[in-house]
This record gives structure tokens, sequence and C-alpha cells, in this order.
């Protein structure tokens, strides 16, 4: 498979937000963020825990109101796509709904979309076919193993064909192998279709395959701290000395 | 399972039915039959009974006031308990009712019926669902709050709207409190609707039951309870079993 860099678009951004801030009762949880993310580009929200990662895509996705400050993703609305199917959110935990099989929970999302059930299905069991899941397709979420669920949910999220990706911290609890075989295949169909990635991610390592530009955040009230380029190929192979001083200098840094 | 293990239950089942016969014959063998007839007495009693002129009819007309009576209650009590279940400050308002309507006996509902329906279908009908409802509702209202947040969540990154959510999330996660509430009903609600029967009918199983008492025919008595008990174990192990067999086939362990 090809690996080819997702170009830097230079038009209207995909996430543009300014001066977002948050808060729970009297905890500041997020103060004055401001971020632009191209579109195509892959970004990593990298912090400790409780730095308002997680708060800040769920802001972004709409499940959570902002307490000031302006999201706009206008920039990577498509209009021949109706308003939903333009934004797909990968949780921490894969949420397959237990009492749907494998393929209906891949089929899930494009029930929001005015998409006939055919045609539902039939997508459904191509991305099936893509995170090489096919034999499983009948099966209930009960009968696969983690690393399984996760491309499920995966496979779920890509199927809508999104714009935009949010994805908070979706590989944490899997092996390292299946882990870096999940970064492979999400790199390998961000590159067909150009998606625009959003990620929360503790694991600096992670942050440095996968993404273009790093936003560093610090905790209590979770602010940027500084954002980081990443411009080496993909591949990236965190043992590939480059690769990995940077990956040291970002643990220095963060 | 295996073989010999099923085998092994059958035998069982026959053993214990072969002694309960047995101590029945014996002990009325002591008794006159008008207080305890024989197993053979009882067995002319059904088949009398299945060849009478109004056995359909009564078997029907009771079959009816259940199934109306129960119909209505899981309608009106799955509408209710979604009801409580998504407003708090109602369900607080109104619990002190559920306490209430499940202290009241169902001989009271029938007296009460009675003043109100007379001899009609509505009586029993009425008790029927008196009964069934608050079981319904209870159950239903408490699988509201076991639905997971995490899939209502995921329904909304999708952008679902407010039914879908409703359809695709609360409904599925309902199903299995709902149906454990509706059997739990249904079985009372025939119980039930025989004592009302008894009281304010002038066809129908408890009509029969209780004419055939005052009568003192001993034989009929027992042969109307022969067959309500194989019609209950018809109506399990034929409808209820497998239908929960089918709805919840995705909780089977593989």
């Amino acid at each position: 498979m090809n690996f080819h860099q997702t170009q830097p678009y230079v038009g209207t951004p995909a996430i543009a937000l300014t001066g977002i801030e948050k808060s729970f009762d009297k905890l500041k949880v997020l103060d004055d963020i401001s971020l632009t993310v191209r579109q195509g580009e892959v970004v990593a929200l990298l912090g400790t825990s409780g730095c308002g990662k997680s708060t800040l895509l769920n802001i972004i996705a709409g499940l959570l109101p902002a307490d000031s400050g302006a999201i706009d993703l206008s920039g990577a609305l498509d209009p021949a796509h109706g308003s939903s199917g333009d934004i797909a959110y990968m949780f921490q935990e894969d949420r397959l709904l237990p009492w749907r099989s494998i393929r209906a929970n891949v089929a899930f999302g494009l029930e929001a979309q005015s998409v006939d059930r055919r045609t539902r299905l039939a997508r459904a069991d191509a991305m099936l076919a893509h995170v090489g899941l096919s034999d499983f397709s009948k099966s209930w979420p009960h009968q696969l193993s983690g690393g399984m669920r996760s491309r499920v949910a995966l496979a779920r999220s890509l199927v809508v064909e999104p714009r935009i990706l949010l994805m908070d911290e979706p590989f944490s609890k899997l092996d390292p192998q299946t882990r870096s075989q999940m970064h492979g295949e999400l790199l390998r169909l961000q590159a067909i279709h150009g998606t625009t990635i959003l990620f929360v991610t503790h694991d600096v390592e992670e942050a440095a395959v996968l993404a273009d530009r790093i936003v560093v955040m610090s905790p209590r009230p979770g602010r940027i701290r500084n954002i980081e380029t990443i411009d080496f190929p993909r591949p990236r192979i965190p043992t590939d000395p480059a690769v990995n001083e940077q990956i040291r200098q970002l643990r220095l840094g963060s | 399972m295996s073989f010999t293990r099923t085998g092994s239950i059958v035998l069982q089942r026959l053993l214990l039915l072969g002694a309960i016969l047995l101590l029945w014959w014996y002990a009325a063998s002591k008794v006159p039959s008008f207080v305890l007839p024989g197993p053979a007495k009882v067995l002319d009693g059904v088949f009398a009974l299945v060849n009478s002129a109004t056995f359909l009819r009564d078997v029907g007309a009771t079959t009816y006031r259940v199934i109306t009576g129960f119909a209505i209650a899981a309608v009106a009590g799955t509408l209710a308990g979604l009801v409580l279940g998504s407003n708090r400050t109602l369900a607080t308002f109104f619990e002190p009712i559920l306490s209430v309507l499940n202290t009241v006996s169902s001989a009271i509902w029938a007296i009460f019926a009675i003043i109100w329906f007379g001899i009609s279908d509505a009586t029993t009908i009425f008790v029927v669902f008196m009964t069934a409802f608050p079981l319904i509702l209870t159950n239903v209202w408490q699988g509201t709050r076991a639905v997971d947040t995490h899939y209502v969540d995921l329904a909304r990154s999708f952008r679902m709207s407010q039914l879908q959510i409703l359809l695709k999330i609360y409904l599925p996660s309902i199903l299995p409190y709902f149906f454990s509430g509706a059997r739990l009903a249904f079985g009372f609600g025939w119980r039930v609707s025989l004592v009302a029967e008894t009281l304010g009918s002038s066809d129908g199983i408890g009509y029969r039951l209780r004419q055939a008492a005052d009568l003192v025919q001993s034989d009929k008595v027992f042969a109307w309870t022969l067959l309500l008990v194989v019609l209950m174990l018809v109506i399990e192990s034929g409808l209820l079993k497998p239908l929960e067999r089918i709805l919840f086939r995705w909780k089977q362990q593989s």
C-alpha cells in the first residue's frame, strides 16, 4: 500500500476554534482555546489526563455546549452531504450496540442519513472488508476480541465518509501490535478520503506516528501550551533515529 | 447438553408425575369424590368439558378479556414508563401512586369493576389492566434508567434526531425490561381474570369454575384447573420462550 502524505490545504480550515472556554461547576477545564485545523490535516491533542482534551472533543462533536467562544466547522461542510455524516466521533470505548450484529453496528451511522437500507448494508460490508472483518459480519459484538471491536468502531466511523473524524484515545486499550496495525489502517483510509482528523492521546509516540501537528496542552485549566509540526514522511517508524529524536524532544517538552 | 443428561431429566419428570398421580389416586380413594375426585374421574371431566357446547366460547371469552386488558396495559404502561423515566420531577411526584396501586388486591379491583361496569367484558378487562399496568410501568421505568448514556452520545454524535434516539437506543435497551414485566403481567393477568370472572361475568372460564363449585362438581373444577395449567405451559414454552430466544439472541454466549 502506498502511503502518500496528504496535501496541506490552503483554503477554508476544516475546524476553526476561537476562544473556547468551559467550566464544570466552578472548575475551569478549558481556557481560551483557539485552534485551526486545515482540511485533510491530522492533528493530535497531547496532554496528561485532566487537561480537558476529551471535553474539547465533546464540544466540537456537539455533545457539550461551550460556555463561550466560537466553533466553525463550515469549512468542512459539504452541501451535497447533508448535515449528518460531516463528523464521526470515535470514542475511547468501542460503544458497539450489543443488540446489533457487527454489520448493523457498522451501518448505524448511515441511518442518520437518507441512505436506503440496501445501500447502507452494502457500504457496511465494503467497510468491513477494508478492516478485514468480512467473516464476522453476522456475529454479535460480545463474540469479538477487543482489537476486532476497535476495528468495527473504526469502520462505523469511516463508513459515513466523514469530513472530520474525532477520536478520543481510540486505540489506548489495544496491545502494541494491534495498535500499530490500526494506525496503518487509519492512515491508509485517511489518505484515500482526505479526512480531517483531530484526535486525543497521551501517548507521545502515537502522536508522532500519526499527526501532522501536535497540540500540547497543559492541565487545570486546559490551555494550549505549544504546537509542534512533524514533517517526516509517512509511514513513520518510531525506532527511526530522526523520528525517535523528535519523540524524545516532545517528551522533554511535555 | 448431552443426550444422557436430557434423558435423565425426562426420566426425573416422569417419575415426579407418576408419584403425584399415585399420591392423588391414593388420597382420592380415602375421601368422598366431591371432596377430591380421582385422576380417572377428572380425566373423564376433561373430555366432557372439551366436548361441551360452550367450551370454545368460554376459553375464547376469557382469552379475549385477558389479551385486551394486557394489550392496553402494555401500551399505557410503556408510555407512562417512558414519560416517568425521562422526567425526574414527574417520577418523584407520581411514585406514591405506584406504591398504592401495587398494594390494592385484584379482588378489590374486581368489586369496584362490578360497581362501575356491571356484568360485562369491561369488568374483567379492567381488573387485568389494573394488575398488569403497574408491573409493566415499573419495569419500563427501571429500563429507562438502565439506558447507557454512552450509546445516546454515540447516536447524537451521528446527528440523530430525538425520535431516532428513542427508536434505536432507548427501545432496544428497554426491551429486556419490558419483556420481563410483560411476562409477569401476562401470568398475573390470567390468574386475576378468573377471579374477576367468578364475580362479574356470565361466561368465560372463571364463570364456569364458580358454576361448577356452586353445583359441587369437583371433577369439573379439577378438569378446568388441569386445562389451565396445560394452557399456560403451552403459552410459556410455545410462545414466550421462543420469542425471548429470538429477541435476545444477541445475549446468548457462543
